[in-house]
């Protein structure tokens, strides 16, 4: 069926990008971006989201730049002071987490929260739940945003895979140059009154590009793309089934991204584009399942 | 007379274009075979893709020297839609340019002959602008007796060069690309009252719009007919805060129109030159126009309206 309503589209085993209005009706699995603009706003997304948890049975586990901050937004969570005696509540500044002199390291980052989720499985919950604002790592600089990207990725396809559901807030003052490629590494989005088009996702085998990749997302996809793909030497197989539009300055940015990276010895290979998401591949001589000439 | 070249004046450096339209076969041979024996006379690689009276008439004529051609192929073969067409001519060609300094083709288009070939003659129109600095002498034949009047009509219109008897001269009828553009199109009419209209400040509202107003005639091309739209709404977008959308069904087409306050093409025939090589070169007008079987501007000092056409 042509031009459906793209991204609402479910399939079996195929995780696909949402809108998500309230930061509930979450399960393991889900990965949500979510923009906030003041503290109460940060509140208002952080207590439903972690309060459905509670009643779920998961550990929870709130992180922030500053501890005291974090609890005071917690004020109004149901049982807050007997979780966090109790342990199934934990709060943490991002310090503890990140050490600042080296970095956010992903694959680190990652293991660690792999390890985090086996910890409460191990304490009889349910599974793990974490909401933590990244802001402060997104404002460091290009760096740390890159390895943000890589470590969202990555998240990401652990999240797929175990009883983990992960929300990562970002303050709407980082701008949508820093939040863009973000949030594009993110099934779930929340982005203020934005409509989620486009979804770069690291679950399944190759990364697959899913909804609509148009002018105004380009940018943010290009970003993100040559970041989690820069680090894999040989081919990177980019899956474009799920990607229901892609215009001209979608297909510009796909050979960009593709030139970018073969200067770095990273071959993208785009397969399985619909027919028109070929007309546009087309035009760029980027020939589906083909390795992209540079 | 100062020549009698069978290519006239062109030194090899610039795109040289000639209509030779032929009746019988001893006036084919005559024009055609000098041209390409000079052509072999000076190491220059001659192509040729003709119909199949062309090509026999050629193959006896040149006897052995055939095998020196650097093409030798049925057009009939050749023809995947205008667009399509070009596209894969234009890589060629591209192609060749890197490896030689110049050439010279001698071309039949016989789709020309039927009604979905003819508007291949916007796209001869336009390559005397997109390939002036082309440096290859294009002899495109045509067949007197297969041809009907307005299609040579047009084939006068769009070549600057003609024969002359003795040497190539210039063509009295030519029309500059963007005329002739513009009088092959369709006729700009005031839009009908039943068609559906609506205000977008978004490509992703112009999709939405646009696929809700599909037909269910039209449905197997709403692709085709969504990104189109969306490449103008974009193009619109950019010069004006929003653009106004409106589809109605004409006979057996539906057209889709998009309009904006801004100040319209600089340059109508974009829609038919094929894409550069470089990743910044525009896209989205060969692209739209490609997937339209046809396009209609109007300029006014209040906007720009253009008009696709989706044949059922």
């Amino acid at each position: 069926m042509p031009c459906r309503d793209a991204g609402r589209r479910s399939v079996a085993g195929v995780t696909a990008l949402r809108r998500l209005e309230a930061p509930t009706g979450l399960r393991s699995g889900d990965h949500v971006f979510w923009t906030f603009a003041s503290a109460s706003d940060f509140s208002a997304a952080v207590l439903p989201f972690l309060d459905e948890g509670r009643r779920l049975g998961e550990q929870l586990l709130l992180t922030g730049a500053s501890r005291p901050a974090l609890i005071d937004a917690l004020e109004s969570l149901p049982q807050r002071d007997e979780m966090l005696a109790s342990g199934q509540l934990e709060v943490r500044s991002v310090t503890e987490i990140v050490d600042p002199a080296r970095g956010l390291e992903p694959v680190e980052q990652v293991q660690s929260v792999r390890s985090e989720v086996e910890a409460a499985l191990g304490r009889g919950r349910t599974g793990l739940r974490v909401a933590a604002d990244v802001t402060a790592l997104a404002r460091r600089g290009p760096d740390e945003r890159r390895q943000l990207h890589v470590y969202e990725r990555l998240a990401d396809a652990m999240t797929a895979t175990v009883a983990l559901t992960a929300m990562c807030l970002f303050d709407t003052s980082l701008g949508d140059e820093v939040l863009g490629p973000i949030a594009v590494l993110h099934p779930d989005q929340h982005h203020g009154e934005r409509e989620p088009l486009g979804y770069l996702s690291g679950r399944g085998p190759w990364l697959s590009l899913r909804g609509e990749l148009d002018a105004g997302l380009a940018d943010a996809v290009l970003r993100a793309l040559v970041d989690v793909a820069r680090d894999s030497p040989g081919e990177v197989v980019l899956d474009l089934a799920d990607l229901q539009f892609l215009d001209v300055a979608g297909a510009r940015m796909l050979a960009t991204a593709a030139s970018l990276l073969a200067e770095i010895g990273v071959d993208v290979r785009l397969v399985r584009a619909r027919r028109l998401v070929g007309y546009c591949l087309e035009l760029f001589n980027l020939a589906d399942g083909q390795a992209v000439p540079t | 007379m100062t020549s009698s070249r069978p290519t006239g004046e062109w030194d090899g450096t610039g795109f040289a274009h000639e209509a030779f339209v032929f009746g019988t076969d001893e006036e084919l041979v005559d024009r055609v075979v000098p041209f390409a024996d000079e052509g072999l006379s000076r190491g220059e690689p001659v192509l040729v893709v003709a119909g199949e009276r062309v090509r026999t008439l050629l193959g006896e004529a040149l006897g052995s020297d055939v095998a020196r051609l650097a093409t030798f192929t049925a057009a009939e073969e050749w023809w995947r839609g205008g667009h399509r067409t070009l596209h894969a001519y234009d890589r060629d060609i591209r192609a060749l340019r890197k490896s030689v300094p110049s050439w010279r083709l001698a071309a039949e288009p016989v789709w020309l002959a039927g009604e979905d070939g003819r508007e291949w003659s916007r796209f001869e129109a336009v390559s005397n602008r997109c390939y002036a600095d082309m440096p290859y002498y294009s002899l495109c034949l045509h067949d007197r007796q297969r041809l009907p009047t307005p299609v040579l009509d047009a084939v006068a219109r769009t070549h600057p060069l003609t024969w002359g008897g003795d040497a190539p001269i210039a063509a009295g009828a030519y029309d500059d690309p963007q005329l002739f553009i513009r009088s092959a199109r369709p006729q700009w009419y005031e839009r009908p009252d039943r068609a559906s209209v609506g205000a977008v400040v978004t490509p992703k509202d112009a999709r939405q719009m646009v696929c809700a107003w599909v037909p269910d005639e039209w449905r197997p091309r709403a692709d085709e007919i969504v990104l189109a739209t969306h490449e103008l709404v974009t193009n619109s977008l950019r010069v004006s805060p929003a653009a106004e959308l409106a589809s109605w069904i004409d006979g057996h087409s539906l057209v889709v129109e998009v309009s904006d306050h801004g100040p319209g093409l600089s340059d109508e025939t974009l829609g038919y030159v094929p894409p550069a090589d470089e990743l910044n070169g525009g896209r989205g007008m060969w692209l739209t126009w490609s997937l339209a079987d046809d396009a209609a501007v109007a300029s006014n000092p209040a906007g720009t309206g253009i008009r696709l056409y989706f044949h059922r």
